[in-house]
């Protein structure tokens, strides 16, 4: 009896949650799109303020092939600038894990460079790259990199010395122990950076477009503002969300599979 | 000299009852593995350790107890090569002087604390050293798969340590170390976590074990009983500045059995050995009350 009861406690743990994970925001979302389509049409609210869920869709549907184009496209940005963004916050946290000397004389500016809005570096990128996908890329990196080189730096700190001195005993090279001991461990603090990264990554890619360009979700929100077109303006906040939630779910997937051991040390 | 002498022979004589050639082996080996002369080791203003003098014989097992913070960690660590005594020391490795540094990679150390992995499951913790020695991992993985009855964790090389009991970990931390193969095997209190049950469990396997293998060990204690029970040699410490104050020969014929704890030979050596523990451990403290 106690043998099926562990096994109870045990497998529902991993399948509810990788299917939750997918299926319980989309439900709650559901409902809320529901709530907010009776709340328009019960108080009467105009088009103007807040359009019914039900005219936003069919503002989608109407033009799918802009909003997909425009998805496709931001999407590119975001995740090259979220991708290039991680990989240069891990290398720099290594960087200044390994040489004390640089990061006392380089972590201060990562830390300023995080107090130049982006809206300000925003015009200076397109400057320099053109409205080029390329461009957009590069503010998404911009704004995502630190959180992860903070947040690796972090996961370093916590690894236990005693291992570091097991790892040593054992005649293991700095090398070795990075790849055998500090970035494993660093993994779970990396994963909570690289959730906030893939949002910050779409804000960048978004407010990128608004320099200047011919696609993307951007593009489609100054569209619909300048015509105001409400609908439209919701329909691409929609789209965007989606986007979102996407880049989110598929780095938490990653996390679930990647740190199965969870936190403990 | 002559109480190392003695010792020496005692132990030789030990060695009749097993096979012939451990005999060769230590008759052979006149001069000790590793040899600490005038080691002193202070931090700050805090002196550990102070004209320290360890000599260990291949094959031996010897014990090491002595009052909380008298600096038998200290001693490891200088062992395992992770700290550089005070200048003005003798550190010999086989006959040959050497610096503490020197003796990374050749000790095997096992810590306090299991100190898992908990990325890897069993196979691949153990492995660990043979890996970071540039070993195959499909060849390493099949040198401790074989390993794995004798440590009492066959069927479990695919479990992830939180997923094991307090003692499972510490096998696998054992096997680990022995996996290194070194001529010295450091434990510093590998069983001071577990349950008094289990310790005795393991302190039984690990003897089996130790018979098995023939490995040096130098294996630190707070436990008395353990001491006795598993060394050739007990090492007291004195309180901190730490220096051996008793270097007591256990004849306890090998192998022991569990009953021997109740035994009288055991008693006095316990006795006596309690007393030299006493007597630091409440100098040790009169320091700390001032």
């Amino acid at each position: 009896m106690s043998g099926t009861a562990t096994l109870a406690a045990n497998l529902p743990v991993v399948s509810t949650g990788r299917i939750g994970v997918v299926l319980r925001p989309v439900l709650w979302l559901l409902l809320a799109l529901v709530v907010v389509e009776a709340v328009v049409v019960v108080f009467g609210i105009r088009t103007y303020y807040l359009p019914r869920p039900s005219v936003i869709a069919s503002t989608i549907m109407a033009t799918p092939g802009a909003y997909l184009a425009g998805l496709w496209r931001t999407f590119l940005e975001t995740a090259l600038g979220f991708v290039a963004g991680s990989m240069f916050g891990v290398v720099m946290a290594v960087v200044f894990h390994r040489w004390q000397t640089l990061r006392e004389l380089f972590f201060p500016l990562f830390i300023v460079s995080q107090t130049i809005p982006v809206i300000a570096f925003g015009a200076v990128v397109v400057l320099w790259f053109g409205n080029t996908l390329f461009a957009k890329a590069v503010i998404s990196f911009y704004i995502s990199f630190l959180p992860v080189t903070v947040n690796t730096m972090l996961g370093f700190s916590a690894v236990d010395p005693r291992q570091v001195q097991l790892m040593r005993s054992f005649g293991a090279s700095d090398a070795q122990i990075l790849r055998r001991l500090y970035l494993p461990a660093a993994l779970p603090q990396l994963f909570v950076a690289l959730k906030l990264a893939s949002s910050l990554a779409l804000v960048g890619a978004i407010v990128g477009e608004w320099f200047g360009d011919t696609t993307g979700l951007g593009v489609l929100l100054l569209q619909a503002m300048y015509n105001e077109n409400v609908a439209g303006i919701w329909a691409t906040i929609v789209v965007s969300a989606c986007l979102g939630m996407g880049l989110y779910g598929a780095v938490s997937y990653a996390e679930r599979r990647i740190v199965f051991w969870g936190g403990e040390q | 000299m002559t109480l190392v002498d003695r010792d020496f022979q005692g132990a030789a004589g030990d060695a009749g009852t097993k096979d012939l050639a451990s005999v060769q082996d230590t008759a052979g080996a006149e001069r000790p593995l590793i040899e600490l002369r005038q080691v002193s080791k202070t931090f700050g203003t805090v002196k550990a350790l102070q004209d320290l003098e360890v000599s260990i014989r291949p094959g031996e097992l010897v014990t090491v107890v002595g009052p909380s913070g008298c600096g038998k960690s200290t001693l490891f660590n200088i062992l395992a090569g992770l700290e550089e005594p005070d200048p003005g020391n003798i550190l010999r490795l086989k006959g040959v002087s050497s610096a503490a540094s020197d003796l990374l990679g050749k000790v095997s150390f096992m810590p306090q604390r299991d100190l898992l992995l908990p990325w890897r499951n069993v196979i691949d913790n153990a492995i660990l050293a043979l890996e970071i020695e540039g070993m195959p991992r499909a060849e390493a993985r099949k040198l401790a798969m074989d390993m794995l009855p004798e440590f009492g964790l066959a069927g479990f090389e695919a479990q992830y340590p939180n997923q094991l009991s307090g003692g499972m970990r510490q096998r696998v931390a054992l096997m680990r170390t022995f996996l290194f193969k070194r001529d010295l095997m450091l434990l510093d209190e590998p069983f001071g976590a577990l349950d008094a049950l289990t310790r005795t469990m393991m302190q039984r396997w690990l003897l089996d074990v130790w018979q098995k293998h023939k490995r040096t060990v130098l294996f630190i204690t707070h436990d008395v009983d353990e001491a006795i029970f598993l060394g050739d040699r007990v090492l007291v410490m004195t309180a901190r500045p730490g220096r051996i104050k008793l270097e007591q020969v256990v004849e306890l014929p090998r192998p022991r059995k569990a009953n021997i704890v109740t035994s009288l030979e055991f008693i006095s050596l316990k006795k006596t050995l309690l007393e030299a523990i006493e007597e630091e451990s409440m100098k040790s403290f009169q320091v700390a009350g001032h």
